[in-house]
């Protein structure tokens, strides 16, 4: 017990220290940026005036509102202080709306197109290699270099197929959008039903891209494991097949699962491409439109949120893992 | 598969709920407003202004009329009087006239004739015969939306509130009208006056007429109290509880769509304005992530009036065989107000001391293909109208004599000319490398515009192949938009060679205005230089010219003016257009509605989507289809 | 070595990623030299020609004609200006301006343009007909009039003295011109893009610049993971702990931050593609290094290394003779899958915006970004985009499926 006191806790003092770091470099790194958003503001409001003194001095007052005039040390203080409190200050390119508010109302897009994509794909993914791995022969002659192929088309590649066949040609799913545009969210059959048809596509461009990946690693790890010592043991015991397939499969989904878990650590920023070509809205997009916009508050939070996310998919793994493999174990105790 | 399908939607509900719980955690107030759609509560916690429980959840087809390509994000805010608005539909200023569909105008601005046509105001203004009184009066009919009358202290209120706090209003004409009076129904606007005692600019009066909505002085008043006078929480106002003159309010908005509704109690139905209603019910703007998605919507029928720039779009009619036209039928499509310009930065020593060399790439660009690739013919050609300082409208052109400038203008792709021009100039290879040189080093320039606008890099790419063709090096540099904006408003600025910005478009102050920013001396060496002159060109004749202007109403006079500095711009080339381009584009889809305005149909409404100065008076007379 | 690669050879999944890729690379290699010239150079005014085999109109008029009596050809003629739909949009005009319309054979194309010209004005504006739908039929009435026209186009020029037009040649429906006697025709496979740049051309140039990323994306990612993995993995403690925070950072910053500051900061001049292939890399080798720990850590205690370290050997020695060989296959496949990914990777930061900024060379990435801010998808130019995306998918499924079999051979309990 006291190997584990030890390994956990000096475990937890590397992710604080990560965190902090990241941190710094999550408010720091866009700061750095050679651009003043301040101008932009000014700009967008000022575009047709003619006086130019008057020109400076909105723009004065907005550096004065930001706090953009402060020295960069007094300006992240300022934003731990808020952002413990969930205030991540005021967007720039959006101004004035809040942060916590510009995310607030792309988060919830985000989780409902990625989450059920992510699990739909590794889910399908998985069946569809273990099946390749056990039933071999034909089977696997085609699914394995389809998966292959499937895995190797870029996600912006798949979405814009998707979107130019099924969207544009054919016309079954719209395009654009979370739901329909003659429609105002509401709680109706209608609005659902458009709902669930606009997410058609970004939902399978996740899907299609991650299943050809998930079945090319589940079927190489359950060869892997059929392959195994113990499961020639397994069969000289006379062991039941079904039995043996049982074990072969629970353990090739060991690593599986490490890497179904870090793909939901890392979904806001996966959705940008599918939310970018499919005008969905979410995280994705916002992180993308903040990038182009050198809006600094907006970039800090939704790294802070994804830095947040990976760190602790990757400690509870970390601490799981610690647990229950045993090999882990060893490696770290010697 | 059906199974999938299952999992599918029970995994939405889930998250729905998840999300919905999330949300809660927020305020009570957009807790309240979160209340009726729990599972859509990431959508409906953004509502400032959820429809009425009666309200309809779904806008009838034929009683909405679609826009795409003038709401670019979330709606921030509803108050006419602040700034940093991106309320597209409801507040906004552009060079076409104000989009008077909540908030009017006193005046709206007709650019196919250049006339002022009354909204608020009753008939014709007068100036008084030295220029420095401008009066008109209200019209009696004209009401705001609490039934309370419009009135000219509501005019004298809206003024004084923008100088006081510094808005656009304010900063924008607080340098040419020194106070306006109200009298009654009768408003008297006060000129400016310089040290001789004429007025500053009476061009600038003019503009306030048509570019500045008028707000209640009551709403002012409550928006003041409610701020405590604080300068920028006034500027900042939400203005949720606004009171308007025009015939839509808000109706609902998220980010994904604003909407406006018709107030049917609108004062315009009276026979003194409009004698009706506008026909759409309904105005909505789905909130598109780029032309790409609002260009899809446009062929699907799910836009009506589309802002955007569309290349090619005579293929949507005659390949693709949609319901979709222009304001005229052939190329260019529509009315070209403008033209985006390159601009020569005078910091740079070669170019400010080398007019020849200013010339001669100007010279060797082949407009035709930047025509052709950028604005895929949605402009005349620069043999079709040649350059000047003026857009291609036949009011701006009969300002200047074509005759006297015949010999300078230049239709483009003039490799040998060009070459010729720099030999002249002693700009020549001395090294050998291919490169002409000046003073010893090579010339070495780029050519700049932001990331992402298509058409503006495409053009930079085609003056890069021309500096080429005459051993000119000219590379060309696409920087961020939040960079580039931030680098070419400086005056100082040594990074960007030649630089892409466009000049104003239309409005009473135009061509004036344009001028002002090609050669006016004003604006160099301002900070934040959003206004005009970024290549800090200076000429002190030119300046003089232009100061003359405004003051200037004798039609030959004005000629002669204008004549000289085109004479003088076209000479030593502070700065070269492009292409000539729409200040809106205007293409319409009739799957639904229809009887849009069209060049050709003799009620010289113009293309201004239906909305924007005189171009409003679409909506009056829309029809539906069959 | 020798054996291995026999045994490579005969793994049907490496062969088929090898010869796939060497085909890519062979048409990168070949192709400029059966079609010279410039591959950025703008040929066509305009966005987006079809692809196809264009015939100059100018040469072909001087081209010595052939007289062929073809029966279909006025057909084909008539059907190419007048298809069904307009034969019934002709009949909806004449019903619209109350004409009686119930014995007219709407396959009777004579008949048909009669009573057109007869019926037709277009200043009509009949009730309720959309604006379109006038231009509609204005557009059809010209190409009507084209069918109408004299059976001979002539050519005339004017004269040098009086500036009139003199008719020099005629053009008959019957004339044709053997396409190899015209002096210039340029066959366009792809068509153009939307700068008018000949798009099979600029692909061939784009695949091999964007291989050329994916190897130095792939070689920065790959030298970086191995080095620090082997350090962390083999030295264990302190190192390993530090070794591993600084991966953990760089996994937790989403890496398109790190690559926008870092391009940033280079400043946007250099941002050609060479440095973003760099930067790529920089941003892409946590995981090379994760997976090279783990092998060392596993490796670190057998016999060998052991044995090693008893007899004094230093440490660069015990990796490099002790540790590296045994990874080795692992090092050279991870360094494949970097290559894909720094390929991908351009491509999509490219795509965003924020890819090499160059216009001097073509990357996939670029022309796949151009492609999408002219909308290619959505108005049909589909040999803009697909194209790319194929070539794109091609190459790292090559590599992939070459990875794939190497895994098999190397790794004897994968084997089929």
């Amino acid at each position: 017990m006291k190997g584990y006191r030890k390994y956990f806790g000096k475990k937890i003092i590397w992710f604080l220290i990560t965190f902090v770091i990241a941190v710094i470099l999550n408010f720091f790194l866009p700061r750095l940026m050679p651009a003043d958003p301040v101008a932009a503001i000014t700009g967008k409001m000022a575009s047709g005036m003619t006086d130019a003194s008057a020109v400076q001095e909105i723009y004065k007052r907005y550096e004065e509102e930001f706090g953009t005039n402060k020295p960069m040390w007094q300006q992240f203080l300022l934003f731990c202080k808020n952002a413990i409190r969930g205030d991540f200050g005021t967007s720039f390119s959006q101004y004035p709306r809040k942060v916590s508010d510009i995310i607030g109302s792309a988060i919830g897009w985000t989780i409902a197109l990625q989450l059920p994509a992510i699990i739909v794909g590794w889910l399908l993914g998985n069946i569809l290699g273990a099946l390749a791995a056990y039933l071999r022969k034909g089977w696997d002659k085609v699914l394995m270099p389809v998966s292959l192929f499937m895995s190797n088309v870029p996600a912006f590649g798949m979405a814009v197929i998707l979107l130019v066949v099924f969207g544009v040609n054919l016309k079954w799913f719209p395009i654009a959008g979370g739901y329909n545009f003659d429609m105002i969210p509401n709680l109706s059959w209608n609005f659902i039903k458009s709902v669930i048809s606009h997410y058609q596509l970004p939902f399978w461009s996740i899907v299609l891209v991650s299943i050809g990946g998930q079945a090319v690693g589940m079927r190489s790890m359950s060869i892997y494991e059929l392959n195994a010592d113990y499961v020639k043991y397994a069969r000289f015991l006379g062991i039941k097949d079904s039995k043996i397939v049982g074990y072969v499969f629970r353990n090739a989904m060991l690593p599986q699962i490490t890497g179904l878990a870090l793909s939901i650590g890392t979904m806001i920023g996966g959705a940008l491409v599918a939310e970018i070509i499919f005008s969905y809205p979410g995280l994705g997009s916002t992180m993308y439109s903040a990038v182009t916009a050198a809006d600094y508050p907006l970039i800090s939070a939704t790294t802070l949120i994804i830095t947040v996310m990976v760190l602790l998919v990757t400690f509870l793994l970390d601490i799981v893992y610690g647990f229950i493999d045993p090999r882990v174990k060893a490696a770290q105790f010697d | 598969m059906k199974k999938i399908l299952a999992l599918l939607l029970a995994a939405m509900m889930v998250v729905g709920i998840f999300a919905g719980c999330s949300g809660s955690d927020k305020p009570a107030e957009t807790k309240a407003a979160a209340a009726p759609a729990e599972t859509e509560a990431p959508a409906v916690t953004e509502a400032p202004a959820a429809p009425a429980e009666s309200g309809a959840v779904e806008l009838p087809r034929n009683e909405t009329l679609y826009f795409a390509g003038q709401q670019w994000g979330t709606v921030n805010s509803w108050s006419p009087i602040g700034t940093n608005q991106n309320n597209s539909m409801a507040i906004a200023g552009n060079s076409g006239g104000y989009r008077t569909l909540m908030f009017e105008t006193l005046y709206m601005y007709n650019f196919m004739d250049g006339s002022l046509v009354p909204l608020l105001a009753d008939g014709d203004y007068a100036w008084s015969d030295d220029m420095t009184q401008l009066t008109l009066t209200i019209k009696d009919a004209a009401k705001w939306s609490d039934g309370t009358p419009v009135t000219a202290a509501d005019v004298v209120r809206t003024f004084d509130i923008g100088v006081q706090v510094g808005n656009n209003t304010g900063t924008g004409f607080g340098a040419y009208i020194s106070s306006i009076e109200a009298d009654g129904q009768k408003v008297t606007i006060n000129a400016a006056l310089n040290d001789e005692g004429a007025p500053v600019n009476p061009l600038k009066v003019l503009d306030f007429l048509t570019g500045t909505p008028i707000a209640q002085a009551a709403w002012i008043d409550t928006v003041v109290d409610r701020c405590g006078g604080d300068t920028v929480a006034i500027l900042n106002d939400a203005g949720d509880d606004v009171v308007w003159s025009g015939p839509y309010t808000k109706y609902y908005s998220d980010d994904q769509k604003v909407v406006l509704i018709r107030d049917d109690n609108y004062w315009g139905q009276d026979a003194s304005m409009w004698g009706s209603l506008p026909v759409p019910k309904y105005i909505a703007h789905t909130i598109y992530a780029d032309n790409a998605a609002g260009e899809t919507a446009l062929k699907a029928g799910e836009v009506d009036v589309c802002q955007q720039f569309i290349g090619n779009i005579q293929n949507l009619w005659e390949k693709d065989g949609l319901p979709i036209s222009t304001y005229y039928e052939e190329a260019p499509y529509g009315v070209c107000l403008t033209m985006p310009t390159a601009w020569y930065n005078m910091n740079i020593p070669v170019l400010a001391e080398n007019p020849a060399l200013r010339k001669a790439i100007a010279m060797a660009v082949d407009y035709d293909s930047i025509i052709a690739n950028a604005m895929t013919n949605q402009s005349p050609s620069f043999s079709d109208v040649p350059r000047s300082l003026m857009n291609p409208t036949d009011g701006e052109q009969a300002l200047y004599d074509h005759a006297a400038v015949a010999d300078l203008q230049w239709a483009g792709n003039d490799i040998e000319g060009a070459k010729a021009m720099l030999d002249a100039a002693g700009i020549v290879d001395s090294d050998g490398d291919g490169w002409r040189d000046w003073n010893g080093e090579k010339i070495s320039l780029n050519a700049v515009c932001p990331n992402g606008w298509s058409d503006w890099q495409a053009a930079m790419e085609i003056v890069a192949a021309a500096g080429e063709k005459i051993g000119v090096e000219i590379t060309t540099l696409y920087p961020e938009w939040s960079i580039y904006q931030t680098v070419f408003t400086s005056p100082s600025q040594t990074e960007y060679a030649i630089f892409m910005w466009s000049p104003d478009a239309a409005s009473p102050s135009n061509p004036w205005q344009r001028v002002n920013q090609m050669m006016g001396k004003v604006y160099v060496g301002a900070e934040n230089n959003w206004s005009g002159n970024w290549g800090q060109y200076v000429n002190d004749e030119a300046d003089a010219l232009i100061n003359q202007i405004p003051l200037t109403t004798d039609s030959a006079e004005l000629k002669d003016l204008y004549t000289k500095l085109t004479e003088i711009y076209l000479t030593e080339v502070p700065s070269f257009s492009l292409m000539y381009r729409p200040s809106l584009f205007h293409a319409v889809n009739e799957s639904v509605w229809t009887n849009f305005p069209s060049g050709d149909d003799g009620r010289n409404i113009p293309p201004a989507d239906c909305t924007d100065g005189y171009g409003i008076a679409a909506l009056y007379e829309l029809e539906l289809v069959g | 070595m020798k054996n291995t690669l026999r045994q490579l050879f005969h793994s049907g999944k490496f062969v088929a990623g090898f010869v796939i890729f060497v085909a890519i690379l062979l048409t990168v290699f070949i192709y400029p030299l059966v079609n010279p010239g410039d591959p950025l150079e703008m040929i066509g005014v305009g966005t987006f020609a079809r692809p196809g085999t264009y015939v100059s109109l100018y040469d072909a008029v001087r081209t010595d004609t052939q007289t062929l009596r073809l029966s279909e050809a006025d057909d084909n003629r008539i059907a190419k200006a007048l298809s069904a739909e307009d034969r019934v949009a002709m009949v909806e005009w004449f019903t619209t301006m109350g004409i009686d319309v119930s014995d007219l054979d709407i396959d009777d194309t004579d008949a048909l343009l009669d009573l057109w010209n007869a019926n037709y004005d277009p200043s009509i504006k009949p009730q309720g007909m959309t604006m379109a739908k006038r231009n509609y039929y204005k557009r059809l009435n010209n190409s009507l009039q084209e069918i109408r026209a004299a059976d001979e186009i002539i050519l005339a020029e004017p004269d040098e003295e009086s500036g009139a037009l003199v008719k020099s040649d005629t053009i008959s429906k019957t004339d044709y011109v053997n396409v190899s006697q015209v002096a210039n025709v340029k066959n366009l496979p792809l068509g153009t893009d939307n700068f008018g740049r000949d798009v099979l051309k600029e692909l061939v140039s784009a695949a091999g610049t964007s291989i050329v990323i994916g190897l130095i994306a792939g070689t920065v990612a790959t030298l970086i993971g191995l080095s620090l993995g082997l350090l962390s993995g083999y030295l264990g403690g302190f190192a390993d702990d530090f070794i591993m925070f600084v991966t953990n950072v760089f996994t937790v910053i989403p890496s398109f931050v790190l690559l926008i500051l870092i391009s940033y900061s280079i400043g946007q001049e250099q941002r050609g593609a060479a440095v973003v292939a760099v930067v790529i890399g920089l941003t892409s080798w946590t995981w090379t290094c994760r997976s090279v720990r783990s092998q060392v850590i596993s490796l670190r205690n057998r016999d060998h290394v052991n044995l090693s370290k008893l007899s004094g050997h230093s440490m660069i020695r015990i990796v490099l003779t002790d540790i590296l060989p045994y990874i080795a296959s692992y090092v050279v496949m991870a360094f494949i899958l970097q290559v894909s990914t720094g390929i991908l990777s351009e491509a999509q930061l490219s795509l965003l915006g924020l890819g090499p900024k160059t216009t001097e060379t073509a990357t996939l990435g670029l022309m796949m970004n151009w492609a999408m801010l002219y909308s290619a998808h959505t108005n049909g130019s589909w040999w803009a985009y697909f194209p790319v995306i194929l070539t794109i998918t091609l190459i790292s499924f090559s590599l992939n499926l070459m990875n794939t079999g190497m895994d098999q051979v190397f790794n004897p309990t994968l084997r089929d």
